[in-house]
């Protein structure tokens, strides 16, 4: 998967430079996705209140920090 | 087996104090290579485990920092939890190098190797048929987003919307309600041509996706205040039909209607939105 296999696994189709992987779409994809099979350590992480409010705080602190990637409407 | 050698070994050498974190599980062919990958900080090696004729992709991680209580903490930690969110990334990325993998949710945890092994083994057709899935595909997100023009967007945001701007001229109250309305109407518009467009680029994308998947959307905390996500969707695309994407999502954002609508792709993921269903219906 020559793809997946760059260093900086994030590109714009219209190769910006790489800016990372954005947080908030890793987030959607690390937490609730997969093949979710019983562990012996149950972490419904999705579903405890307090880390949904941790990821607002932290979606907040995110889009202050980063700006977005097409912030001069770029690719548009 | 031990797949990373060149990583500071945390504490987690010692079974007794160690459970097993689980990253993915890989097809027969060897996953990796993990040169560039440590896993999570203070945990041992990257290693795989053989289950059946595939291989899981594991980490003996310190019992103490991955309790259940501490998993919690750490987790609402916004620091803690991009930390381990973009570790866990890392090695499931450079496991997809290799060959198709199904990535586990962040944190899923065994008390030991074998305790993994017969929980993942217990699973194997799942795996099996969630590999096949992926193989030779790859995942891309697709965002849309409508930019919420001058007129349309925010009263200083602070300010109830019935409340004159201070300092501004005195209005009558007919001509600030008329305005109001106005703003309303424009803002409904502007709402549905973006939905419409949202339909179209799901539209386009998918006759090249076999696989799609909406995931929840974004709120003005990540996408800032002067634009509305209208979609936040993923698709599973064969890997080499990438440039086709790019060449789509080009000729979208010049299409009529697309004026004050953006449109962002990330990718190619690992196929993380894939592997356990997905709407696959119609799209064979």
């Amino acid at each position: 998967m020559q793809g997946i296999s760059n260093p900086v696994p994030w590109q714009g189709p219209e190769a910006t430079a790489p800016i990372g992987v954005p947080l908030v779409d890793l987030l959607d994809r690390v937490l609730g996705t997969g093949v979710v099979i019983s562990g012996d350590l149950v972490i419904a992480i999705a579903d405890v209140p307090l880390i949904r409010l941790s990821l607002h705080a932290l979606l907040a602190s995110v889009s202050e920090r980063v700006p977005a990637p097409w912030a001069d409407g770029g690719p548009l | 087996m031990s797949v990373t050698q060149h990583c500071p070994v945390g504490p987690a050498g010692n079974v007794g104090s160690s459970v097993t974190y689980v990253f993915a599980v890989c097809g027969p062919g060897r996953p990796g290579p993990f040169a560039a990958t440590c896993g999570h900080t203070g945990g041992g090696p990257l290693r795989l485990l053989a289950v059946g004729p595939l291989w899981a992709v594991v980490q003996d991680v310190p019992a103490v920092t991955f309790s259940e209580t501490a998993l919690h903490r750490r987790l609402t930690d916004a620091a803690e939890l991009e930390r381990c969110a973009r570790a866990h990334h890392d090695v499931v990325t450079a496991a997809a190098a290799g060959g198709p993998t199904v990535p586990l949710p962040l944190a899923t945890l065994y008390l030991s190797h074998e305790r993994a092994t017969a929980a993942l083994g217990a699973n194997l057709e799942r795996f099996r048929a969630a590999l096949g899935r992926v193989a030779g595909r790859v995942e891309w997100g697709v965002k849309v987003y409508v930019v919420e023009s001058d007129t349309t967007a925010r009263p200083a945001p602070s300010a109830p919307p019935e409340t004159p701007q201070p300092g501004s001229q005195r209005v009558s109250g007919r001509a600030y309600l008329s305005r109001l309305r106005h703003r309303q109407h424009s803002r409904e518009l502007n709402r549905e041509s973006a939905l419409a467009a949202a339909e179209q680029v799901d539209r386009a994308v998918r006759e090249m996706a076999v696989g799609s998947v909406r995931h929840r959307l974004h709120g003005p905390e990540a996408t800032g205040r002067d634009r509305t996500q209208v979609m936040n969707a993923a698709y599973l695309i064969a890997e080499e039909r990438g440039d086709e994407l790019a060449t789509t999502i080009r000729r979208l954002r010049g299409s009529p209607g697309f004026d004050n609508i953006e449109i962002e792709v990330s990718g190619p993921w690992a196929p993380y939105s894939f592997t356990d269903g997905g709407e696959l219906a119609g799209h064979q």
